[in-house]
C-alpha cells in the first residue's frame, strides 16, 4: 500500500493536477473568445510610467483595493499564499527525494526555515478557521464545504510537520502525508482552490475596472 | 408581488438560462473562496448596519448558486424569496470588488433575468401595501 501511494498514485495526482490546469486553461480560452475594449480603470493613468506622479495614483490606487479595507486580512493571505507554494518546492527532503529519483537538484531552504515557514502556514490557517467560526459575515456564507477546503489544504502541511518531529507514529503519518499532498493536488483544479490559477486568469486577462492588467476578453 | 402569480414556472426556460451560462457562472461559483472581503464595497451593506444578507457573495450563492445546486427545479416559492436578494437587496452599480476578480453583479443579473422570464419582479406600485421596496 505505502508503495502504491508513493509510486502510481503520485503520478496520478500529478497527471491530474496539471493535466486538470491544462483544461481549465483552454476552457477559460475557449469560453472568452470575445473581445471587448474597456476604457474604465480605477488605475489612474499619467504621462510617463514611471513618474512619481504615475506611481502615486498606482499606489493610491492600491488602497482602494483589499489592501485599503482589509490590512490585516491582505497580509495574512499573502504570508499564507507564499508559503503555501514556497515550502514545499524549497523543502529539502523533497528535493532529496526529487534528485534519487530524477537526478533533479533545486535550490532548497535549511530545514529550520521549512519548519518556521509551515508552523506560520498553520497559524494562518488556524486564524482563517476561527474567522470563519467566528465572524458573523463569514460565517453566514460558510458551508462544510469550506472547511473541508480548508482542511485539504493545510493537511499536508500539518501531517509533514508532524512526520518531521516524528509525533505518533512516524510511518503512519507519512502515509497521510503523502496522501493528503495527493488529495490537494487532484482536488485543487476542479474546486475552490482552482482560484491558484483563475485569480490571475480573472483579474489580468478580464476586461474589468478592477483589472489589473490590460484585459481585454470577455466570457 | 408582479402580475403572474398564479403562472406555472417553466422550468425548462430557467435549465436554458442556466445551460446557456453555465460555462462562466458554475466556475465564478466555484471560485468565490467565501472570505466576504466584498462586503464592505457594497454600500447597502454598509448601509444596513453591516448586515451579512446584503453582501454581496451572499446574494449572488443564495440566488444564483441555488438555481445552480437545484438545477433549475424551484418552484414559485423559491424564486418569489430570491427575488427580494436580486432586485431589491442589490442595485446593479457593480461597485462590488472581489479579490479574485470573480464578476458577481453577472450572477445577480442572471438571477434577475430568470425571476423576469418567469414573472417574478418587483411592483414598483406605490399604492401597494404588501411590499416596500423603499
Amino acid at each position: 500500500m505505502f508503495d502504491f501511494i508513493r509510486g502510481p498514485l503520485l503520478w496520478v495526482a500529478f497527471i491530474v493536477f496539471f493535466g486538470g490546469l491544462v483544461f481549465q486553461l483552454l476552457q477559460f480560452f475557449t469560453l472568452t473568445r470575445k473581445k471587448e475594449r474597456l476604457f474604465l480603470s480605477v488605475h489612474g493613468k499619467t504621462k510617463g510610467r514611471w513618474s512619481i506622479e504615475s506611481m502615486r495614483q498606482w499606489f493610491e490606487s492600491l488602497l482602494t483595493t483589499i489592501i485599503g479595507t482589509h490590512p490585516m486580512m491582505t497580509i495574512l493571505t499573502l504570508i499564507f499564499h507564499c508559503c503555501l507554494f514556497v515550502t514545499p518546492i524549497f523543502l529539502l527532503a523533497h528535493n532529496i527525494l526529487l534528485d534519487e529519483s530524477w537526478g533533479i537538484s533545486i535550490w532548497s531552504f535549511s530545514e529550520s526555515t521549512t519548519d518556521i515557514l509551515t508552523v506560520v502556514l498553520l497559524v494562518c490557517g488556524a486564524l482563517f478557521l476561527l474567522r470563519r467560526i467566528f465572524v458573523r459575515r463569514v460565517r453566514a456564507i460558510t458551508t462544510a464545504f469550506d472547511y473541508l477546503i480548508l482542511f485539504i489544504t493545510v493537511a499536508p502541511f500539518l501531517s509533514g510537520y508532524m512526520a518531521y518531529h516524528q509525533w505518533f507514529h512516524y510511518k503512519a503519518i507519512l502515509f497521510a502525508h503523502i496522501l493528503a499532498g495527493e488529495v490537494m493536488l487532484i482536488v485543487a483544479p476542479f474546486t475552490k482552490l482552482g482560484h491558484m490559477l483563475f485569480f490571475f486568469l480573472y483579474r489580468f486577462l478580464i476586461g474589468s475596472e478592477y483589472s489589473f492588467g490590460q484585459g481585454t476578453r470577455s466570457w | 408581488m408582479a402580475e403572474h402569480g398564479e403562472k406555472p414556472i417553466d422550468r425548462e426556460r430557467i435549465k436554458t438560462f442556466l445551460e446557456r451560462n453555465k460555462g462562466k457562472m458554475k466556475r465564478l461559483l466555484s471560485h468565490c473562496v467565501h472570505c466576504s472581503i466584498c462586503a464592505e464595497s457594497c454600500f447597502l451593506y454598509m448601509g444596513h448596519d453591516k448586515d451579512p444578507r446584503y453582501m454581496p457573495s451572499y446574494k449572488a450563492i443564495n440566488s444564483l448558486g441555488k438555481l445552480y445546486k437545484k438545477k433549475g427545479k424551484v418552484d414559485r416559492d423559491f424564486l418569489e424569496r430570491i427575488k427580494t436578494m436580486v432586485w431589491r437587496d442589490c442595485v446593479l452599480c457593480r461597485r462590488c470588488y472581489c479579490p479574485i476578480g470573480v464578476d458577481i453583479p453577472s450572477m445577480i443579473a442572471l438571477g434577475r433575468t430568470i425571476c423576469r422570464s418567469q414573472g417574478v419582479y418587483p411592483n414598483f406600485d406605490e399604492s401597494d401595501q404588501k411590499e416596500s421596496w423603499l
